[in-house]
């Protein structure tokens, strides 16, 4: 992990705790994108993804008073979101609807994006974008913990230890969830091609 | 037939990072949690707002710091326990001796030495006594035969036997 970023966001709660709310705000301004993506991924609903992102800096802002720094604040911030969205989930069961956000242009220019597009693959039969609404749907199929897993580890890109300290689990749990949830999504994408009109 | 591997999943699902929110989403993210926190504030009963403020206060003081020392504060509330108890336990003793004085002294006013309203065995006696010693010096003076005084009533004023 970045020490700057450490520094810089150990400054901002020791700001924050002392009674200055505008550093709390930089640490929102700071960690909004980062954890609507973590959010969104693992709800795939807009609406639902920014009432919690409003709820998990509400909570944040009472309870850094007794943030000790035992953890970092990204650390200690990443865990109030996922806590908060897997509860949610376990409320919301399975009535949920799809609110996918748009793909940014940026994409585009992306090296894996046009790795996949143009190599000879499977992805370069499907249409990429139908392709992409099925992983989404197949995401939507894994366990809530599982699909925490993959968004942290495949989309946020974080190391196995910075999710077992999220999540409270050991790094092991984590690698098996991991591998249970890539032959899961194997497993949907695959019959996708198979019957792709299904 | 080719099948997805790990890899080309986990390609596929770091292109989800480029899903994102309309762009003006983030600028009105703060506008918006303020907005709430704001609304928070004023739903809430007025006992929480100032059960909070006292929280913070206290925070500032940096009073956790002091009960490190419960035995301290223990002692002292022991303390100041027992010497209140004490406080308020002599006053009742004094009470009722303040109140005991004014019933002997209306008694006395009102109806001289005797009482007939009470029993013979509740009759009340002055504590104050009737003659001073000037009183009775004058009286020794004016009348040559000395007079004795029994109990505390004189002797004179007792009805004279007959035979």
């Amino acid at each position: 992990m970045n020490q700057a970023r450490k520094d810089e966001d150990q400054q901002l709660v020791a700001r924050t705790q002392a009674g200055d709310a505008a550093a709390f705000d930089q640490l929102v301004v700071k960690y909004t994108p980062r954890l609507y993506g973590l959010v969104y991924n693992m709800t795939s609903n807009h609406e639902d993804t920014n009432d919690l992102l409003q709820d998990v800096f509400s909570k944040a802002y009472k309870a850094i008073r007794g943030f000790r720094g035992k953890s970092s604040f990204y650390t200690w911030i990443h865990s109030i979101a996922v806590n908060m969205t897997l509860n949610f989930l376990k409320k919301r069961g399975r009535r949920f609807h799809l609110s996918l956000d748009d793909v940014d242009s940026s994409i585009q220019n992306d090296k894996e994006f046009l790795e996949l597009t143009a190599t000879s693959s499977p992805v370069r039969e499907a249409d990429l974008s139908e392709l992409q609404r099925r992983l989404n749907e197949a995401m939507m199929k894994l366990s809530d913990e599982h699909r925490a897993v993959v968004t942290m580890f495949h989309i946020q890109g974080m190391p196995h230890a910075e999710i077992s300290k999220i999540l409270r689990v050991s790094e092991g749990t984590v690698r098996s969830r991991l591998f249970y949830a890539n032959r899961q999504l194997q497993n949907y994408l695959d019959e996708f091609r198979k019957n792709p009109v299904a | 037939m080719d099948e997805f591997d790990d890899n080309e999943i986990a390609k596929l699902l770091r292109l989800k990072r480029y899903e994102q929110p309309p762009p003006a989403y983030f600028d009105n993210f703060l506008h918006e949690f303020h907005r709430r926190q704001r609304d928070e504030l004023l739903r809430q009963p007025l006992w929480r707002i100032c059960l909070e403020r006292t929280h913070d206060f206290m925070f500032r003081l940096n009073v956790p710091s002091l009960t490190s020392y419960p035995a301290a504060i223990a002692a002292v509330l022991i303390c100041a326990a027992v010497i209140s108890l004490r406080i308020y336990q002599e006053p009742e003793i004094a009470r009722v001796a303040v109140r005991s004085r004014p019933a002997l002294s209306a008694t006395t006013n009102a109806e001289g030495e005797w009482t007939l309203a009470s029993p013979v065995a509740t009759r009340v006696f002055t504590t104050r006594s009737l003659r001073n010693s000037s009183e009775s010096a004058r009286t020794h003076r004016a009348a040559a035969p000395p007079r004795y005084v029994l109990d505390s009533v004189p002797v004179s004023y007792e009805p004279t036997f007959k035979f």
